[in-house]
């Protein structure tokens, strides 16, 4: 279980750089549209374009964000209370977390496959076929779903057998955000 | 139907699960008890147009800018340069607290982050003169919380993007309440400081060549600010744009003082994924409620419910106010922002205000829920990095700073051109 874990934690990591690089690229591609407009050389469709990356970075980060605990929750019972009942309200959390993103994960098939059905494409220029970067972000959620439940079930494991410092180490709460 | 929305939230809430799911969750809840036809076959498509948007993706930007210039020791030598034009005032460096504390956060948009830095620049300063921890301590903390009115602020993008309200106008309206508030603090101290020396200390002996010679290390940040708020007042960039523009700038400048390398790189562009991740799963969570309550008819109850309740404008805009202030002593800003918007917004319109003016009206007040205890996150941000010391300390000295912004909200109030006369003459 440790080592999954483990393996978890370091694969976000990457996956939050290649989405922090993918912002990069972005950025880079914005600054060349502001500079290149005196000039008529703009590539139009830079909108579309970060559009796709802000919805590609973030399908993907939120998972980063699920393993280094910064999703924001409320301390406030749960502050108050012993090892114990603070690693029931963290399973409480994780297992509505995952509840979500599997709902969520099961959602979100519909739109590319509606995508793939009528050959959509972007209604710009640039006619992106939408089924690229739709199944770049389905495949986020897709993880986020897979992660979480990861977690939800080292949570569980970790209670059964009373490592309520363990549930603390993997889906507590960070002091900072 | 209202009371198992607002209660719902409270109750979830308080559990602990993550404010972007119990968002999730709530509309998940509406939909099957209240709505006429499942809603939720469309989810997909709503977290897709959420998120898919190049006005939201200012928001990593901003967030990596920030990154960029904590990492960059820029905030150090703001400080020195600061503290030579401010300390003579009484009070002392309090002032220079504030006054970088504004700066920055101005230009990284990021409360906890300005409170953070400020305050590990300052906290040795204070112990080496003798300063009275309390208000020295409570003045990073508040000053830190300027960071989301003071455009650019993410605070108000999201405010935008959920309430359809023109981020451009609302950074116009943003400027005068934020400045007005950071010279509000100022005065607050120096006349506590006035009647009461010993909550102050001494200030440092400044000449004019030392404060010319600290312009040089002030012109990057002011520049930056400057070029970031020109160009969207001009209307020459976009947010996003010149949020782009921005990322640049900090990188020059960080490389300027050589502190761009491989670590620095990818501890940035981690932090801007996870804290822009976390706040995606909020945004997100809240245009699916958003989309829920309209469709499922909740927004049009509360509409109603409100009027049967026979309340005017004033006194239903008191109770929100109170309410904010009361949750804000158990929820973090964004949080509070995005979760009650869905709810506030329609009401608030109905009642015939101002959209644009609500929204500065909203971030004065969560500012104020960053800074009040329980829950008040830039004081733990600040009780961190002094390493000794008292809790209560902080919470005690951030008292005259909670009591000004209670009379901004109380001057917007009365005075709306506060916030609307520069978008209304721009």
């Amino acid at each position: 279980m440790k080592q999954l874990l483990s393996w978890l934690q370091r694969m976000n990591e990457r996956l939050a750089v290649a989405a922090g690089v993918l912002l990069l690229i972005s950025v880079a591609v914005t600054l060349f549209d502001i500079i290149a407009r005196p000039f008529q050389m703009s590539l139009g469709g830079t909108d579309e374009l970060s559009g796709y990356a802000m919805a590609i970075a973030t399908s993907w980060g939120i998972s980063y964000a699920l393993t280094s605990m910064a999703h924001v929750r409320i301390d406030l019972l749960r502050a108050r209370c012993s090892s114990r009942g603070q690693a029931l309200f963290d399973a409480i959390a994780i297992l509505s977390l995952a509840a979500v993103a599997i709902v969520v994960a099961y959602r979100v098939w519909p739109v590319l496959a509606k995508t793939i059905k009528f050959n959509s494409t972007a209604n710009t220029t640039l006619e992106t076929p939408l089924w690229i970067p739709q199944s770049l972000w389905l495949a986020g959620w897709m993880w986020f779903a897979a992660s979480s439940i990861i977690i939800a079930i080292a949570v569980i494991s970790y209670i059964a057998s009373g490592k309520f410092n363990e549930v603390n180490a993997v889906a507590g709460m960070r002091g900072e955000a | 139907m209202i009371l198992f929305t607002s209660t719902g939230l409270l109750l979830l809430l308080t559990l602990s699960i993550p404010v972007g799911i119990v968002l999730f969750l709530l509309a998940f809840g509406i939909d099957i008890f209240f709505s006429p036809f499942p809603l939720m076959r469309g989810l997909g498509q709503i977290v897709w147009s959420s998120s898919n948007s190049a006005t939201l993706i200012a928001i990593p930007f901003f967030v990596l800018l920030g990154e960029i210039l904590v990492r960059s020791g820029i905030a150090q030598r703001t400080y020195k340069a600061l503290e030579a034009w401010v300390s003579w005032l009484p009070g002392g460096l309090i002032h220079a607290n504030i006054a970088t504390a504004t700066l920055f956060s101005a230009t990284s948009g990021s409360s906890v982050a300005t409170a953070a830095t400020v305050a590990s620049v300052a906290m040795p300063q204070a112990d080496k003169l003798g300063y009275n921890p309390k208000l020295f301590s409570g003045a990073i903390a508040a000053g830190g919380t300027l960071g989301i009115m003071i455009p650019p602020s993410i605070n108000l993008i999201v405010y935008g993007f959920l309430t359809e309200t023109s981020i451009p106008q609302l950074f116009l309206a943003g400027l005068i309440p934020g400045l007005f508030l950071a010279v509000l603090f100022m005065v607050v101290t120096a006349i506590l400081c006035a009647v009461n020396p010993s909550l102050g200390g001494p200030g440092i002996k400044a000449n004019w060549g030392q404060r010319i010679s600290g312009l040089a290390d002030l012109i990057p940040l002011l520049g930056l600010f400057g070029t970031i708020v020109g160009s969207i007042y001009a209307g020459w960039a976009t947010p996003t744009e010149a949020a782009a523009i921005g990322v640049a700038m900090a990188f020059l400048i960080s490389a300027m003082h050589k502190a761009i390398n491989r670590t620095m790189l990818i501890e940035s562009l981690k932090g801007t994924v996870r804290t822009t991740a976390m706040i995606m799963l909020v945004v997100i969570g809240a245009y699916v409620l958003n989309f829920v309550l309209t469709a499922s008819g909740v927004s049009r109850a509360l509409q109603e419910f409100l009027q049967n309740l026979g309340m005017g404008a004033l006194a239903t805009l008191m109770v929100i106010v109170v309410m904010y202030i009361v949750l804000g002593f158990f929820i973090e800003t964004l949080s509070l922002m995005v979760a009650t918007i869905p709810i506030v917004v329609p009401i608030i319109v109905q009642l015939g205000y101002d959209k644009l003016w609500f929204g500065i009206l909203m971030i004065i007040l969560v500012e104020m829920a960053l800074i009040t205890p329980p829950v008040g996150l830039n004081l733990y941000v600040v009780q961190a990095a002094r390493k000794s010391g008292r809790f209560s300390d902080v919470m005690i000295g951030v008292i005259p700073y909670a009591l000004a912004m209670l009379v901004m909200v109380g001057l917007l109030i009365l005075f709306p051109a506060i916030a609307l006369f520069l978008p209304s003459h721009l």
